[in-house]
């Protein structure tokens, strides 16, 4: 009988270096670990019956323009006319949604990028303007960091961002965040 | 060049991918001239200097395709328009 | 070490400290806030550099980015820069800075010979001389040119130092730091608008901090850095000195350049450079100044010789007396200041020379002054073997005499800084009152304000400044506390100046354009020669095209041409300005992304167990693929391929296939898109199952293929090749949103979702029988060939097999989510141990699949049909698809194109080559008699030889027959027999064993 199989993170330390910032940090990267996620599609005509769907399952409103609903552990963040992306801290059952859904826990990795430095650090890989005034608490870009696709948000008013990003991306988003946190104390650290 | 995607906002060109003529409808391929009708489809364009019809996608966004109307000689952006819903409103105008 | 010409008070330098420097070896110092021109000048050095063509002694002509002459090489070694701008290079202790464009020494130049050959330089030399014979181009004339010619050396090493690219948002982006800008930023900033305030130097002031006037109550200076201090502490307005606006582009979007580090030694720790902001701004407010211009006349570029405006930054900002004893020589009354601040800084003004002849302001001046006054007459030439020594006045029946000095301030009138307005085409208009271009259609979004508007006066330039902002501010939705106009002087008489542009006295050489070394009768002789439209001027002799893309010599150029061909400015032509204002290094362009980090790099999920297996990696795409795994004692990747090789073929091996593209496939009418967009049926696909693909573009050439699984009714995989899965994707979105819009399908990538390991060879189905959990039937019967079934591996953890061969053995691909890819692979490797399995990376997949006969990316090429590929049968008939009609036209449905075919050599030793094209045995190897070419190679260890695939004209109705592989690139030219595409199991028991 072969050994249970381990779950492991597509980020190491050789590939996605670690930084311990000496002071408060201006920025502070983490990768956000066991989520549940995946991307939902409306079929056609379907939509009021997901969305009534989602509201029992969840308590949430799906939203129609870029943004995130969040109650306990589980938010769907817009991701496209029609799309969604369902994520959960805990387990969740998105594949019973009334809807296209495929499994992403694994697909995507989850960065959090933080702190008041966290603005000016993702300015140098992505155009999108995070300006408080432009980019609110809740509100979502599907955008790239310097060519790698990557779907943000803003969690909260602070300045707290995350980003999911193809896994086998995540490693390279890694490296660049790193860079560019170089220069404004960054403290870098991987799970466990 | 900026592209207002009437999905997501306004973003830099580097977000789309350009595909061409959205004036062009694809011919029905039962027609008795059909390989005419697609040689046209797929190889004829015109180059007009000035206000234009284009297919874009929100390639690095969300992945919508877009009808840009723009003056390709200025890159003043006229509309930009959902790609699905222009293609039901053509297909629905050509079915009455 | 004394400072001959350092004023004894003024300015905006830190007399408190002192920063040593070196120019050309010799020691000197300067104070925190100086030039390395204004130090350079504070020192009582006056010749800097020589000149690109003739080698002439060279000085500082102005106090900016305009500065034509003064370029020299600043430090050393990996971070050596030539044609650094002594004028805005910021000076820092321990700078080290040469001069260029001399040898063996500054002093003495022997290639100043030059100008003693000058007839062999001058305009259309190029083009008349070095024509014949062409051979004589790389051995002798270009060397030698290139030994004579040339601007600085570049460093040899690689740059050491980091670039960072970034984007920034705002509602008003404000470019200049002078009067009008600082009073933009100010209405904006105050009323709470986010506003960038961008100036290329590193105090914001502008002239403010080069003149000796008063603004309000205070000294115009103070009140610059006032307005910089309030504006530093407006939380949403970000001031960036040090910073260029280079370029404008559609939609509000601005380059700049940020000189973060130029001003220290070497960048602090982890700091760029440089950095290249990308502005994207709502509004902007152009405030860019205007630059003087010279007037031509003999040596007018002898170091001595500098812009009168100049003259009172060096001394206003600088502290710094550029000369002793001055001479004055300007058209217009701006030049009445400088006659003033050479007076009080204690400066002798010998002579003022207004080439006008009515009374004027700078007269009035000159009079109080006390200097010689000359007026209606123009200034010969400037005398004096390395600086000025004295100046030649000439009347106009060409009488003259000397007056000795050792300073010609010389001011020519204004320029508006509109190159930026002419960046999205907006041409420039002449305004012959101002004796200006001014901005014409201006980019959408911009205001220009100020002197850069052609309003000289200061009053008007803040009163243009602050309603410009106000405005952008107000059209954001900001109002309120505004900007309240300062009260300041008037300025006598005019600003404006129009000429003489053409000395009437010929004495030595006048020039236009100093750094390309472009004179006066190389403006005549271009017109003589008929190059008199102002591009073909620029392109007969260089004018305007050196690295400061003519800022102080275009509009003196073409109104020369004008006048030497009696047409009016506007007849004889624009110049346009085009991106970057300043020039721009590549590296700054590229920011962080150099090197491996060009571009991202994906990692498959084996990916760091592979590198424990001492695995040498490929690159394909942005992918990172184990190439081969090799053992000790295996002598290179050949070895360790044949072996990878031989192992699948008896035994079994694993690799790594997550890279595919993968799309989770989802609705009710996922079916019938799929049947739309591949040449064969899918509908009909049972649950269960997996089907080959082929996909073509509409114009009926292939474009993909892979292999999709029907998962469930309305639920499909698709994988396409590792590197059309993004091209795959946006054609799927295209089919179903723009062509077929009614249809109810929904695509997901879920390429990274799942790690897929191929598990290939006669004992798989014994590997996969030890990982599947009790209860999974892994059969023959319960999962044949080209079927697929969701299960459980290693204890619960979800999977989904396929039945999938690309080696042609009995092969699954297994996909778990790509958290247990590590595992995965160890347990599988572990797993198959007992079965001799090992690890095969894309070398033996490579030669695997050729000797399968499976197209792949050299068969794929763009240019081959279903039919080519042999394939022409699984088009179906019954059903339309993108490409069907147009791949069967004429041309491509021709039975004679070539087809796909294998091939063997004759001679069984013979190496093939991928590139040879096949001719028929005997003919002769020319193109009229190609028959196609060969597009994979590989040494097949199942064969024992080397084998090929190629597209050969009917190829499919030429087996057996024997034909040249012709490669004269390699000198190759092997015989070879057409055979089979599938050398290994034809039958193909082997994969559905």
């Amino acid at each position: 009988m072969p050994e249970p199989l381990v779950a492991r993170s597509a980020l190491r330390a050789h590939v996605a270096p670690v930084v311990t910032a000496s002071v408060e940090p201006g920025v502070t990267l983490r990768e956000r670990s066991g989520l549940t996620l995946a991307t939902v599609s409306a079929l056609g005509g379907r939509d009021a019956e997901l969305a009534d769907a989602v509201r029992s399952a969840f308590g949430l409103e799906l939203p129609t323009t870029p943004k995130r609903v969040a109650a306990g552990e589980a938010a769907f963040v817009w991701a496209g006319p029609g799309k969604w992306l369902a994520t959960s801290t805990g387990a969740a059952d998105f594949a019973s949604l009334p809807a296209g859904v495929s499994d992403q826990s694994d697909g995507r990795t989850v960065l959090s990028v933080s702190g008041p430095l966290a603005r000016e650090t993702l300015a140098t890989l992505i155009a999108v303007d995070l300006h408080p005034r432009a980019f609110a608490a809740g509100d979502v870009a599907l955008t790239h960091a310097a060519s790698i696709a990557v779907h943000l948000w803003r969690v909260d008013d602070e300045a707290a961002f995350e980003l999911a990003v193809f896994r086998s991306y995540a490693a390279t988003l890694w490296r660049w965040l790193v860079h560019a946190g170089a220069a404004r104390n960054i403290d870098a650290r991987l799970d466990g | 060049m900026r592209i207002a995607c009437p999905h997501c906002g306004t973003r830099g060109l580097d977000e789309f991918a350009y595909l061409g003529d959205a004036t062009v409808v694809r011919p029905d391929p039962s027609a008795e001239n059909a390989e005419t009708a697609f040689v046209e489809y797929v190889y004829l364009r015109d180059n007009p200097a000035g206000r234009h019809r284009e297919l874009w996608s929100h390639a690095l966004g969300c992945q919508s395709w877009l009808v840009v109307t723009r003056d390709v000689r200025t890159h003043a952006i006229e509309s930009v328009e959902n790609a699905r819903d222009v293609a039901t409103a053509r297909d629905q105008g050509a079915g009455q | 070490m004394s400072k001959p010409h350092r004023l004894p008070a003024g300015g905006l330098v830190d007399r408190g400290a002192s920063l040593a420097f070196s120019f050309d070896g010799k020691r000197y110092a300067g104070h925190p806030g100086d030039t390395l021109a204004s130090a350079l000048l504070a020192n009582g050095v006056k010749l800097v550099g020589r000149s690109f063509k003739y080698h002439r002694p060279r000085g500082v002509l102005t106090a900016g980015f305009e500065e034509p002459n003064a370029l020299v090489e600043l430090r050393s070694g990996a971070r050596r820069e030539p044609n650094t701008k002594a004028t805005v290079a910021e000076l820092f202790d321990g700078l080290e800075a040469r001069s260029q464009n001399r040898w063996p020494s500054l002093a003495f130049d022997l290639l100043a010979v030059n100008q003693l050959a000058s007839p062999a330089f001058v305009a259309g030399f190029y083009y008349k001389t070095f024509m014949w014979p062409a051979s004589f181009w790389e051995k002798l004339y270009e060397p030698m040119i290139r030994r004579a010619a040339g601007l600085g050396r570049a460093a040899e090493a690689a740059d050491p130092d980091s670039y960072e690219k970034t984007t920034a948002h705002c509602d008003l982006l404000v470019i200049g730091g002078g009067a009008g800008g600082l009073a933009a930023a100010l209405a904006a900033g105050r009323a709470g608008a986010r506003v960038i305030i961008a100036d290329e130097d590193f105090v914001l002031g502008g002239r403010l901090n080069a003149e000796r006037r008063s603004v309000g109550d205070v000294a115009s200076a103070d009140w610059a850095a006032q307005a910089a201090a309030e504006l530093a502490s407006l939380p949403e307005v970000t001031v960036l000195t040090r910073t260029t606006v280079t370029s404008v582009h559609d939609g509000g979007v601005y380059g700049a350049l940020e000189r973060v580090s130029d001003h220290l030694a070497q960048p602090l720790s982890h700091q760029p450079r440089q950095r290249f902001w990308r502005i994207v701004a709502k509004r902007s407010v152009l405030a860019s100044g205007a630059l003087e211009r010279p007037i031509p006349f003999g040596n007018n570029d002898r170091p001595g010789v500098m812009l009168a405006g100049a003259v009172r930054t060096y001394i206003n900002r600088f502290g710094v007396a550029p000369g002793k004893r001055a001479v004055v020589y300007a058209n217009n009354d701006d030049a009445a200041a400088t006659v003033a601040d050479l007076v009080a800084a204690g400066c002798e003004v010998a002579a003022v020379v207004d080439a006008r002849g009515d009374a004027s302001a700078l007269q009035a001046t000159a009079k109080a002054a006390g200097a010689l006054l000359v007026f209606g007459r123009t200034v010969a030439r400037a005398y004096g073997g390395r600086v000025v020594e004295g100046c030649e006045i000439a009347d106009a029946r060409g009488d003259t005499f000397n007056v000795p000095c050792d300073l010609i301030a010389v001011s020519g009138g204004w320029s508006p800084a509109i190159q930026l307005t002419n960046h999205l085409n907006g041409r420039p208009a002449w305004d012959d009152r101002r004796a200006a271009f001014l901005p014409g259609v201006t980019p959408p979004g911009m205001t220009v304000v100020g002197s850069a508007n052609g309003d000289f006066g200061l009053a008007e330039t803040f009163a243009t400044g602050a309603r410009a902002g106000a405005e952008a501010a107000a059209a954001e939705g900001f109002s309120g506390a505004g900007f309240e106009l300062p009260s300041v002087e008037p300025e006598a008489g005019e600003t404006y100046g129009d000429g003489p542009w053409r000395p009437t006295i010929k004495r030595g050489k006048a020039f236009v354009d100093f750094q390309n070394d472009v004179t006066v009768s190389d403006v005549e002789l271009s017109a003589r020669e008929g190059f008199r439209s102002v591009e073909h001027l620029k392109r007969y002799t260089t004018l305007g095209m050196a690295t400061d893309q003519g800022k102080t010599s275009n509009v003196v150029g073409l109104a020369l041409m004008a006048e030497i061909t009696g047409k009016s400015i506007p007849d004889t032509g624009v110049t346009m300005n085009r991106p970057p204002y300043t020039p721009v290094a590549i590296g700054a362009l590229a920011g962080a992304h150099r090197h491996k980090e060009f571009r991202p790099t994906r990692l498959p999920p084996s990916h760091f167990w592979a590198e424990e297996q001492g695995a040498v990696f490929t690159e394909t795409g942005q992918w990172m693929r184990a190439a081969y795994f090799p053992r000790r004692g295996e002598a290179d990747w050949f070895e360790t391929m044949v072996r990878e090789v031989e192992t699948v073929r008896t035994k079994v091996g694993v690799y790594d296939a997550s890279t595919l593209g993968k799309i989770d496939i989802h609705g009710p009418d996922a079916a019938t898109l799929l049947d739309k967009v591949y040449v064969n049926a899918f509908a009909s696909l049972a649950v269960g199952k997996a089907r080959y693909g082929l996909m073509l573009r509409e114009d009926g050439v292939a474009m993909d293929d892979g292999t999709t699984t029907r998962l469930g009714d309305q639920h499909f995989y698709m994988t396409t090749t590792t590197a059309n899965a993004g091209a795959v994707m946006r054609h799927l979105e295209f089919a179903k949103q723009w062509l077929w819009p009614e249809l109810d399908v929904h695509f997901a990538s879920v390429t990274d979702q799942w790690a897929q390991y191929a598990i290939a060879g006669p004992r798989s189905r014994d590997v996969v029988a030890a990982l599947v959990d009790p209860g999974f039937d892994v059969s023959n019967e319960a999962l044949p060939y080209m079927g697929a079934t969701e299960l459980t591996v290693c204890g619960g953890v979800k999977a989904r097999l396929f039945r999938l061969s690309f080696s042609g053995e009995l092969a699954y691909e297994l996909a778990v989510p790509a958290r247990y890819g590590d595992a995965m692979i160890r347990a599988i490797v572990k797993a198959g141990e007992p079965f001799g399995i090992c690890p095969y990376g894309a070398e033996a997949l490579a030669v695997m699949r050729i000797e399968k006969g499976h197209a792949a990316g050299p068969e794929l090429n763009g240019n081959t049909t279903g039919a080519d590929l042999g394939m022409g049968r699984m088009m179906s008939k019954k059903k339309d698809f993108i490409g069907r009609t147009l791949a069967g036209r004429e041309g491509l449905a021709d039975p004679s194109r070539p087809a796909l075919v294998g091939f063997r050599p004759v001679d069984r030793t013979a190496r093939l080559r991928s590139g040879a094209h096949f001719v028929a045995r005997g003919a002769e190897p020319t193109a009229a008699n190609d028959e196609g070419y060969m597009t994979s190679t590989a040494y097949s260890p199942s064969n024992g030889h080397w084998i090929g695939l190629g597209f050969l004209a009917r190829g499919a109705s030429r087996m057996g027959e024997i034909v040249r592989a012709y490669d004269p690139v390699r000198d190759g030219d092997v015989e070879v027999e057409v055979v089979s595409p599938v050398f290994v199991d034809p039958e193909g028991a082997r994969l559905r064993a």
